[in-house]
C-alpha cells in the first residue's frame, strides 16, 4: 500500500473561481524523493495542504476524492491525528517559529501531542545535534537569519517523527547558500529512508537526488516520472518550468543533431558525457 | 522611554534569575504591598534600602540605576506638582514621600519582570492553572512585537517611497498620515496570523487534552525559603500597621 494515495482528488477554496486541484491521481511510496514543480498558482501548495489534512481540515472548500496517507483518510481525521505521519515545512521560516527559544520550538509539537517529558529533551538534543544547533539553542527567532530559522523550522517539524515530509519551497525566502544547505538536509534526510515530499523551482539544485519528479499545471498532474525522462520533456518549456542548465544544453545539442548517451542534470555529469562523445 | 527597561527581561546567571517564577512573583506583590502601607519618607527609604541588595543579587543594578534616572524628569515633575498643589501640611515632605513610593513600587515589580523570561512566565501561569492557550498567546504576543516592528517599518519605508510624506505638517495631518502604515500592518498582520495558525496546526496545537510539558518549574527550599520569609515580612508588616503605633522618629518629616 502506497504511503500517500490521491484517489481522483480535486479541491475548491471557498470563494475561489477555479479549481485548486483538478482530479489528481498521484500515489507516493516510502522511502521517495518527490519533487514537485510547475509554474506559480498551479496547485502544488495545495496538494501539500492535503497531504496533512490542512485541506480539508483547516481550508474549507468543495472536496470530491480522497486522499489517503498511511491508511488514514484525511476527509475523517483532524491535522493533528496526521501531524505525526506527515510533517510540513512552509515557506516563510518567520512564520513557523511560535515560541522565543530553539529548544521550546522543538519541543511544541511534541509537547502537543502529549509526547512523554523525557523522550521531548531526547528528540530536541538529537535533532539540535543532527541540524547543528547547538550555537542558537537559546535564541530568539528574531536574532536568527532566515536560514537558520529555517533550519529550526524543519528540526520542530521533524520532531514530530513523521514517516513523510512535506516541504513547500523551504528556500523560496533565502539566500543561495541557505538554501544549498536545507536542500542538502532535505536529500541527507532521504538517504536516511525519511520519504520526502518537496515543492522546488531551482531544479539545478534538487533534481539530482530525487527520485521522481512530478509536473503540475493549472491544477492537474502533468508529468510524472523520473526526473532524466520529465525534465527533458519539451512540456517544461511550454508551461514554464526552470530546467537545469545541463538539461539545457543537453536539448539544444539534441536539436542540431548531437547525441548525448542519456540526460545530464548537473554540470559534472554533462562534462562527463561530452568527453566520453569526443573520445569516440 | 528608557525606564521601561526596568521591566524587560535580561538574561543573567544570578541568585535571583534562578528562583521559582511563583515565588518570586509572591515576593513581589508583598514588597508592593507594604511599599503601599507607609507614606512616611522613613519607613519608605527602609523598604527601599531593603530593595536595592534585591536588584544588586539579580546582578542588575546598572540596568536600574540607568531605567530611574531615565525616569528622574518625571519624578521631579511629580514632587514640583504635588508640592505646590497639595493640602496637606509639610506639603514637600508629602511629596517626596509619594515619589519614593512610586520609586519602590516600580522597583520591586522590576524584581519580578527584569529576572523571569517570558517562557517560565507563561509556564507559572499555566502551573498556576491559567489555560495553556491563554498562556501561550501571551508568550506569542512577545514573540512577534519585534517582528511586527519591522513589517511596520517596511511598510514605512514603502510608503514613503511613494511620496507619502510621515514626518511633515501639523499634528492632525500627521495623525492622518499613520493610517497608510496601520491599514497594510493589519492586513499583513492578519495574513501572517493565517500562516502562523496553519504551521501550528501542522504541528498538532491544541490536539490533546493532557498536553505534556518539556520544562516543568519546581519549588525547591530556597523558593520556600523566599515564600516564608516573605510572608512573614507581610504578616509581621501587617501587624505593625494595624495594631503599633509608629514611633515618632519614624514619622519624621521635613519642616515644609
Amino acid at each position: 500500500m502506497p504511503l500517500i494515495e490521491f484517489a481522483d482528488f480535486s479541491f475548491k477554496y471557498l470563494g475561489a473561481d477555479s479549481l485548486a486541484l483538478r482530479k489528481v491521481d498521484l500515489n507516493i511510496e516510502e522511502g521517495e524523493y518527490v519533487v514537485l514543480t510547475g509554474p506559480s498558482g498551479c496547485g502544488k501548495t495545495t496538494l501539500c495542504r492535503a497531504i496533512n489534512g490542512l485541506v480539508p481540515q483547516f481550508h474549507r472548500g468543495y472536496i470530491a476524492g480522497n486522499v489517503i496517507v498511511d491508511g488514514k483518510n484525511t476527509r475523517e481525521h483532524n491535522v493533528a491525528e496526521l501531524a505525526p505521519i506527515a510533517g510540513l515545512v512552509f515557506q516563510q521560516p518567520e512564520n513557523q517559529l511560535v515560541t522565543l527559544n530553539v529548544e521550546r520550538e522543538i519541543a511544541f509539537g511534541p509537547e502537543n501531542l502529549g509526547v512523554e517529558r523525557k523522550e521531548i529533551r531526547r528528540r530536541v538534543e538529537e535533532l539540535i545535534d543532527m541540524l547543528d544547533l547547538e550555537h542558537l539553542r537559546e535564541k530568539h527567532p528574531h536574532e536568527m537569519s532566515g536560514g537558520e530559522q529555517q533550519r529550526v523550522a524543519m528540526a520542530a517539524t521533524l520532531a514530530l517523527k513523521p514517516k513523510v515530509l512535506v516541504a513547500d519551497e523551504p528556500t523560496s525566502n533565502l539566500d543561495p547558500q541557505s538554501a544549498v544547505t536545507i536542500l542538502d538536509l532535505i536529500a541527507d534526510l532521504n538517504r536516511r529512508d525519511m520519504t520526502v515530499v518537496l515543492v522546488e523551482h531551482r531544479l539545478d539544485l534538487v533534481s539530482k537526488d530525487a527520485s521522481r519528479v512530478v509536473l503540475m499545471d493549472k491544477g492537474s498532474i502533468v508529468a510524472d516520472g523520473e526526473p532524466r525522462e520529465v525534465l527533458s520533456m519539451d512540456l517544461c518549456q511550454e508551461i514554464g518550468v526552470g530546467i537545469p542548465k545541463a538539461t539545457q544544453i543537453y536539448k539544444r545539442l539534441k536539436q542540431r543533431g548531437f547525441n548525448l548517451d542519456k540526460v545530464p542534470l548537473t554540470g559534472a555529469e554533462l562534462a562527463t558525457l561530452v568527453q566520453e562523445v569526443k573520445q569516440r | 522611554m528608557s525606564f521601561l527597561e526596568v521591566f524587560q527581561y535580561t538574561r543573567q546567571d544570578s541568585v535571583i534569575h534562578k528562583l521559582d517564577p511563583r515565588a518570586k512573583l509572591f515576593m513581589s506583590i508583598v514588597l508592593a504591598v507594604v511599599a503601599l502601607m507607609f507614606l512616611a519618607i522613613i519607613p519608605l527609604l527602609i523598604i527601599f534600602c531593603c530593595l536595592v541588595p534585591i536588584i544588586g543579587a539579580a546582578k542588575s543594578l546598572r540596568r536600574w540605576s540607568r531605567s530611574m534616572r531615565g525616569l528622574s524628569i518625571l519624578l521631579i515633575f511629580i514632587i514640583i506638582f504635588n508640592t505646590l498643589l497639595s493640602t496637606q501640611p509639610n506639603p514637600f515632605s508629602h511629596s517626596l514621600a509619594l515619589t519614593l513610593r512610586l520609586v519602590a513600587l516600580m522597583t520591586s515589580f522590576s524584581v519580578f519582570f527584569l529576572t523571569v523570561h517570558p517562557d517560565e512566565l507563561s509556564q507559572a501561569l499555566i502551573q498556576m492553572r491559567v489555560r495553556f492557550e491563554f498562556a501561550f498567546a501571551m508568550s506569542m504576543a512577545m514573540r512577534y512585537v519585534p517582528t511586527l516592528g519591522q513589517e511596520a517599518y517596511a511598510i514605512m519605508d514603502a510608503q514613503k517611497a511613494r511620496g507619502v510624506e510621515l514626518d511633515k505638517g501639523n499634528l492632525l495631518k500627521r495623525i492622518r498620515n499613520i493610517v497608510p502604515i496601520i491599514v497594510p500592518l493589519i492586513i499583513v498582520s492578519i495574513r501572517r496570523a493565517l500562516s502562523i495558525a496553519e504551521s501550528m496546526e501542522s504541528r498538532g496545537f491544541g490536539a490533546n487534552a493532557t498536553r505534556t510539558y518539556m520544562n516543568v518549574l519546581k519549588f525547591r527550599k530556597r523558593d520556600w525559603a523566599v515564600v516564608t520569609v516573605s510572608l512573614l515580612v507581610l504578616v509581621f508588616v501587617v501587624y505593625v500597621r494595624i495594631f503599633v503605633p509608629l514611633p515618632t522618629w519614624m514619622l519624621w518629616q521635613l519642616p515644609i
